[in-house]
């Protein structure tokens, strides 16, 4: 295996912007940057609203008009965002998937879901008839749903089964990438378990690189090779799960992991006081400082570079900046 | 007068009762069985001016109304449907804007100056004739051939139809936008296009599969209710159906014959809502009782 | 919606990024809902204005007319000109001065018949939604079996009976169409009761009187109010069927009856159309500007107006210059 893969998934300087029915916009993701290696599991953490759902969709190009996108989305060294949906769309659900948030609504309550399942094989003429069917079959046993079941309608299925076959759905087309958005909430911790052991199976035995976007942490420890912290739409810091608890750099993944104090299994809620920033103007200094419990002399007023920690980590906060703590002191 | 009237209501509201208690119990209630076969078998009584059986005034009317209202809601099911899809699909776009005014319009519109606007401005211009239900001239010389005969029918049908079905239009062209857009909204629409489904599939195998439900259900539910709208129209045109039946028979005050009419539009509605319930269940692999 | 609100919600409920959000649609408060109607629907402004107009000529119209409305000054059905730009109906009255009386007696019978629909229904559902239990069983049953009766024949047979006079119309309409409120006010009143604040109320021994009239009502109202604006729509449009069919007041002119009169004075055959027309263009566009107001206030209560997954547009793309890299 070569020490340095070539990325999957290379997303640059992502923005992306919803027009406010009022008038203005609101800035929903800032800036994102990162890197998916093949095979890799990343995870993509924070409060709700901060941009990881929007994030993700932007890479399908699932967005509503009122969305303007700008950056550059890399699938295998191509660039894909150029021209929009045009660009995107032969690509999505062929090389990169998703399996939504609410898997529950996700299918059309009054088609068999296996028809649903081979619907875009059909689409993208990876396979037809007969073909397709049984290839539903084996794409529904891979996830842990007896082939038979095909037939069923939606509502016939568990809430735990409807997610393993939205999965199915999403690995329809063979995609290389797969984008999870909360593939465990709402579910029981038991159903929660097995999912996330689905998911680690796959990815280990099809070679998948996944994109899980969750803000329960412990999912996160438990799935995701690396993890990128989100807040106010911008990425605040990114590393390799294990240090990022043992070690963060950021006072919001601190705090954050500090809020869950047992990781095993434990369902909770996470409480920072006061609430995040509106994103409909300018930020103007670092968008954490007034929640942070370190903020000092430039935070108010100075927005923190992004900085390189080694070892593929990062962070965006003032502290880990050695010119400005300097100034300080 | 007051206690033959008293004893009218009274009689269709257990007529009513037992109608619904039939349709809710189990078959083999037979008491309520004979009693309805009895209503049923014409002991619905005798007409005050005629002095023949009830139904027989009643039938010829129904005769008449019934391929009239069929022209007039197929007209609006059809362009109603196609209508609301496409202004949902192209919300807010003039189009969509545009069907909206006009549907409100019509939908607002009393159908009888409706009628009587058409007939002025579209009749004349096109040689409709004006009222009955065929022409008196037609039988004068020879007996009409089946074509003759329905052809001029047909033309003494179409203005109450397309009366009925521009007010009804409108009336669907809404429910079927409101259904349409609820149904986009959904997250399995989202899907769809993650999927890479087409806009025009989606529309009409997701989306329209989808608003069918309370689509049908509204609709079913609304033809029940028809036959007592087309009075006014019928009027207008001196159609000779249900509706102008009845009027008829209020200003003669021929109780039993208004009893009659009442009951079978109150069976009328009844009979709809189970086809709705029917449908619904054809329709929607969720329910299963 | 609108951007002097906190982007967080009371609850401590996040409101960021999504679409959704972006469209304003967080956890229902309601500034002016009226207001909120007009932002979100420019067309009820249309719907109001029309419906001001009216109502204005209807209150002040009649007692600007010298004399009554139906004296002959011209020809019976006399065509329209410049002394009488909306022609003469089958009496040889002015059809101007019939269409303001006839807005008056109309309108007035639109909202009082809406009104009597709106007090049934509305106490009706208000007491099912409330009391719940064999109160609210026994109502919706009753409700039920109302509906299944075919609204316009009984109208129209009620009318015929007993139809004579305006008072009894107005009481027979509302008699009819209470129903659709009834089930909406016992929607709302469902969950309004389950919210907190009205179940902290109660532990702390609100008697009923006081949680329904502080309470309950008062989240109700406006939504009675929306409803109430279609009821007239209704009301008007009931109105026109039964005085077209000759069942109305004799002595009050309303616009339903100046169709019916001009129909029985045989302006088919006179082809007299403005006879007919205007009348006609008057309920039209009363009903068409209460039913978009009425709507647009229903949706501003109830907004349903979720972000559709599928439109003709798409997003854009922008391309960014090349910012210079942050200090």
């Amino acid at each position: 295996m070569s020490a340095v893969a070539q990325p999957i998934l290379r997303v640059e300087d992502l923005h992306i912007w919803f027009d406010l029915a009022g008038g203005g916009e609101l800035h929903a993701v800032q800036g994102v940057t990162f890197e998916l290696k093949p095979g890799e599991r990343m995870g993509l953490v924070g409060e709700s609203g901060c941009g990881k759902t929007t994030t993700i969709l932007g890479i399908m190009g699932l967005l509503p008009p009122s969305a303007s996108i700008a950056g550059r989305i890399e699938l295998e060294g191509e660039e894909i965002l150029a021209k929009g949906e045009e660009s995107i769309a032969p690509h999505r659900w062929n090389d990169i998937a998703m399996v939504f948030q609410g898997a529950m609504n996700a299918f059309n309550p009054v088609q068999r879901i296996g028809d649903q399942i081979a619907e875009p094989m059909e689409l993208h003429g990876t396979a037809t008839g007969k073909t397709a069917k049984a290839q539903v079959r084996e794409l529904l046993e891979l996830v842990g749903i007896a082939g038979s079941r095909a037939d069923r309608y939606p509502h016939e299925f568990s809430g735990g089964m409807r997610q393993r076959a939205a999965i199915a759905l999403a690995l329809a087309c063979q995609p290389k990438v797969l984008l999870a958005d909360e593939p465990t909430t709402a579910l029981d911790v038991m159903v929660q378990a097995q999912i996330l052991e689905l998911l680690l199976r796959l990815t280990r035995d099809l070679g998948l690189s996944l994109i899980l976007v969750t803000h329960d942490l412990p999912v996160v420890a438990q799935l995701c090779d690396r993890a990128a912290v989100m807040y106010a739409g911008e990425i605040v810091e990114m590393g390799d799960t294990q240090t990022l608890y043992h070690d963060p750099r950021h006072p919001y993944t601190r705090m954050l992991f500090a809020a869950t104090p047992d990781l095993l299994g434990d369902d909770d809620v996470l409480s920072i006081p006061g609430a995040p920033p509106r994103l409909d103007h300018e930020i103007v200094g670092c968008p954490f400082q007034p929640r942070c419990d370190s903020a000092f002399e430039p935070c108010p007023t100075v927005h923190p570079r992004r900085i390189e920690l080694g070892a593929g980590r990062e962070a965006m906060c003032h502290l880990n900046d050695p010119t400005a703590t300097e100034a300080v002191s | 007068m007051i206690k033959r009237v008293l004893f009218a209501l009274v009689t269709v509201w257990v007529a009513i009762t037992l109608n619904f208690l039939l349709f809710r119990t189990l078959p083999g209630n037979a008491v309520s069985a004979l009693y309805v076969e009895d209503l049923a078998h014409g002991n619905l009584g005798n007409s005050l001016t005629t002095e023949g059986p009830v139904w027989d005034e009643i039938k010829p009317a129904l005769k008449n109304t019934l391929p009239m209202i069929m022209l007039g809601t197929g007209f609006s099911i059809i362009f109603g449907i196609l209508a609301g899809v496409i202004a949902s699909w192209r919300r807010g776009t003039w189009v969509d804007r545009g069907n909206m005014w006009v549907s409100l319009a019509f939908y607002s519109m009393p159908p009888q100056w409706l009628g009587l606007m058409l007939f002025f401005f579209v009749a004349t211009a096109v040689g409709l004739p004006q009222s009955g239900l065929s022409s008196p001239d037609l039988g004068v010389l020879s007996e009409p051939s089946f074509a003759a005969y329905w052809s001029d029918r047909l033309q003494h049908m179409i203005l109450p139809a397309l009366t009925l079905g521009l007010v009804l239009y409108g009336d669907y062209t809404l429910i079927v936008r409101s259904a349409m857009l609820e149904t986009l909204g959904e997250d399995y629409v989202l899907t769809a296009r993650a999927k890479g489904l087409s806009n025009w599939s989606i529309v009409w195998k997701h989306g329209l599969r989808n608003a069918l439900l309370p689509i049908v259900t509204l609709v079913a539910l609304s033809l029940g209710f028809i036959i007592g709208g087309t009075f006014t129209i019928e009027y207008v045109f001196s159609y000779p159906g249900v509706g102008y039946e009845t009027v008829q028979a209020i200003d003669r005050r021929d109780y039993p014959v208004l009893q009659g009419i009442f009951l079978l539009l109150t069976m009328s509605v009844i009979l709809f809502n189970l086809i709705a319930d029917l449908l619904y269940f054809k329709l929607d692999p969720r329910v299963t009782s | 919606m609108s951007l002097d609100q906190p982007l967080q919600s009371a609850e401590g409920l996040e409101l960021g990024t999504t679409p959704e959000d972006a469209a304003g649609l967080g956890s229902g408060r309601r500034p002016s809902f009226i207001r909120q109607a007009v932002i979100t629907q420019p067309q009820a402004i249309v719907g109001l204005a029309v419906l001001g107009f009216f109502v204005l000529v209807a209150l002040v119209g009649p007692a600007l007319l010298s004399q009554d409305p139906k004296t002959k000054v011209g020809p019976v059905f006399g065509h329209p000109s410049a002394e009488w730009p909306l022609g003469l109906d089958g009496g040889g009255a002015n059809m101007i001065p019939l269409l303001i009386a006839g807005a008056r007696v109309s309108l007035e019978v639109g909202f009082l018949a809406a009104l009597v629909a709106m007090f049934i229904g509305g106490s009706v559902g208000l007491a099912s939604g409330f009391f719940g239990g064999r109160i609210d069983t026994v109502l919706m049953r009753f409700t039920d079996y109302i509906l299944v009766i075919p609204d316009i024949p009984l109208m129209v047979m009620a009318a015929a009976l007993f139809g004579r006079s305006l008072r009894n119309i107005i009481i027979i309409i509302g008699i009819i169409y209470w129903t659709s409120t009834a089930r909406l006010i016992r929607a709302q009143v469902l969950s309004v009761r389950e919210r907190v604040y009205v179940k902290r109320s109660r532990s702390l021994g609100a008697g009923n009187n006081r949680l329904i009239f502080k309470h309950i009502l008062p989240q109700v109202a406006p939504l009675l109010i929306a409803n109430m604006v279609l009821m007239v729509a209704l009301a008007i449009f009931a109105e026109t069927f039964i005085a077209f069919l000759g069942l109305g007041d004799p002595s009050a002119i309303s616009w339903g009856k100046l169709i019916e009169n001009a129909f029985t004075d045989h302006a088919v055959l006179n082809d007299a159309w403005w006879a007919i027309l205007w009348p006609g263009v008057c309920v039209t566009l009363v009903i068409l500007a209460c039913t978009m107001v009425g709507q647009s206030m229903e949706d501003a209560l109830n907004p349903r107006l979720r972000v559709g997954h599928l439109s003709v547009n798409r997003f854009r793309v922008r391309v960014l210059p090349r910012k210079p890299p942050k200090p």
